[in-house]
């Protein structure tokens, strides 16, 4: 099984091509702006360093949140016009249980994305990528009861934060055989409503 | 010679929308996805859910083009894409699709100025021909423009302050009239009469506009009526708005024509919708002599035909562009 993983859910720009769950060519990046532009150019770097071209994927997976709004629409973007255009499997990762691949020794992982105002991002897994508790959006304080018996995880120097350390071949093991989604159908998971959409609903 | 078939992409606001144009002039089809229902319950276009729907609809708007074109993307010469001005979010939608296409499909990628697209419009109702004046009025721009040739764009004036577009949407906010202010502006100006004294905005010897002026007389005059216990009679205000600013709009168009030595005017934008500019300027153009070119309603606001057919002559200018093309908020016409 070949495939590509694409995520752009933060500044910090991540392309792979895969085999099985080897990663043969990848591409990080700390990328701040203009990451629209970087995305397709890096891809077609990517399968100049392998043997095979993008037609010959069988499965994409995507990163599609929760992050940075527009950074997830970059990558949704690029994964669905591929896999609609090489009727390519895709299937849906999230950004942090992709984090949560980074290895630890307490029994607890904790990936938290900053969304400001005292909020994150957060989910809490197991070693084994057990969802512990669902990724969601919340104030940064409800996650103290578990960072007793886990590591928080985080790109955004969240206070006594570990920067993670991707494991795509974990994140392929687990996922390989998920289901996969139409092209038509993949959407960013923004965990979050727009602020226009948030206001309406107080107001109703 | 080969026939050339562009598919455009058109994102940059709150229509997602894909089209085939052949040649520059056929239109082959197009579809428009339009937003406009889920922004009117907010009062206006929200960006962010704007960004959002684009990204839903995107590649079902392109596979329902080339459905509804009978054709697959292996019949297209090359790929136009709206990179700007507009808003960033909505048009990175477009543009990144339109890179990925590109690349899977080894095909030229054109990038489109949004203006350039509501010029090229015209040429699907009849060739254009140069040299030209065009008068580009929307919710972002209120500009004159001299064309001596394709993709030759000289501006020759434009608004110090509000679009015109703009100026409905806040007289229209103003009044009480509801989204979309615009058309509604302008339908309700045949049931009024122009009787509330507002000025004539920059009626001086420039090509440039202003509307900010006129927008506060509006405004003024909204809150005079309501101190005095009385309401603005909406049709009487619409019209007597519209009169100002088809007034204004066609003196200077009319003078530009004249003084260029320019017996073609084009209009573009989403004003060009405008049914009293369109009435007004037909009246004056046949009078003076000069031919009066003016695009469908369909291709007045935003569709991805007018950028298909742009992409096609900046296509045949040899314009191309990398996989690592940049959507811009704002760019100027060139």
């Amino acid at each position: 099984m070949r495939s590509l993983v694409i995520d752009t859910s933060s500044f910090f720009m991540l392309v792979a091509v895969m085999e099985e769950n080897q990663v043969l060519a990848s591409y990080e990046e700390e990328i701040h702006t203009d990451m629209a532009s970087k995305i397709v150019p890096t891809i077609e770097l990517l399968f100049e360093k392998v043997t095979f071209s993008i037609e010959d994927i069988d499965k994409i997976f995507i990163v599609n949140g929760p992050g940075s709004f527009t950074g997830l629409r970059v990558g949704v973007t690029v994964a669905k016009t591929i896999a609609w255009a090489l009727h390519k499997e895709v299937i849906p990762i999230s950004s942090l249980e992709l984090m949560a691949t980074t290895e630890v020794t307490t029994p607890y992982i904790i990936p938290a994305i900053d969304a400001r105002r005292g909020y994150v991002y957060a989910g809490v897994y197991d070693q084994d990528l057990n969802v512990i508790m669902g990724d969601k959006y919340l104030p940064f304080e409800e996650l103290s009861t578990y960072l007793e018996k886990g590591t928080l995880i985080s790109r955004d120097n969240l206070e006594n934060s570990q920067v993670p350390k991707v494991d795509l071949s974990k994140m392929v093991t687990k996922h390989k055989n998920d289901k996969t989604v139409h092209p038509h159908a993949l959407v960013p998971n923004y965990l979050k409503l727009t602020e226009a959409e948030e206001n309406k609903a107080k107001k109703e | 010679m080969n026939d050339v078939l562009i598919l455009g992409i058109e994102s940059s606001c709150d229509e997602t929308s894909v089209s085939i144009i052949k040649n520059g002039k056929e239109e082959i089809a197009t579809v428009v996805l339009s937003q406009m229902d889920t922004h009117a319950s907010y009062g206006g276009v929200v960006p962010e859910i704007a960004s959002r729907m684009h990204v839903e609809n995107i590649t079902m708007v392109v596979e329902e083009c080339l459905t509804k074109a009978n054709m697959t993307m292996e019949d297209i010469t090359a790929i136009a894409v709206t990179y700007g001005p507009g808003l960033i979010g909505s048009l990175l939608v477009g543009v990144v699709a339109a890179s990925t296409l590109a690349y899977i499909y080894h095909k030229p990628l054109v990038p489109v100025h949004h203006i350039a697209g509501h010029i090229y419009a015209n040429n699907l109702e009849k060739q254009m021909e140069f040299p030209l004046i065009a008068l580009v009025v929307s919710g972002g721009h209120t500009d004159l423009i001299y064309m001596k040739d394709n993709y030759s764009f000289e501006k020759i004036g434009g608004t110090l302050d509000d679009a015109v577009g703009e100026a409905y949407d806040k007289v229209a906010r103003v009044a009480d009239i509801p989204y979309p202010g615009g058309p509604l502006v302008d339908k309700l100006s045949y049931e009024g009469k122009d009787v509330y004294p507002l000025p004539l905005p920059l009626d001086d010897d420039t090509y440039h506009f202003s509307f900010s002026g006129l927008k506060s007389a509006v405004i003024n005059l909204v809150h005079n009526e309501e101190q005095r216990g009385h309401t603005v009679n909406k049709a009487d205000l619409a019209c007597s708005f519209q009169s100002r600013v088809v007034e204004i709009l066609t003196k200077k168009t009319m003078r530009a024509l004249k003084e260029y030595h320019v017996k073609h005017l084009i209009v573009a934008g989403g004003v060009a919708a405008n049914s009293g500019l369109r009435s007004r300027l037909k009246e004056l153009c046949k009078q003076e002599g000069v031919e009066l070119t003016v695009p469908a309603l369909k291709y007045c606001t935003d569709n991805a035909a007018m950028i298909a057919t742009a992409g096609y002559f900046a296509y045949q200018l040899g314009r191309r562009s990398g996989y690592d093309l940049k959507a811009k908020a704002t760019d100027i016409l060139h």
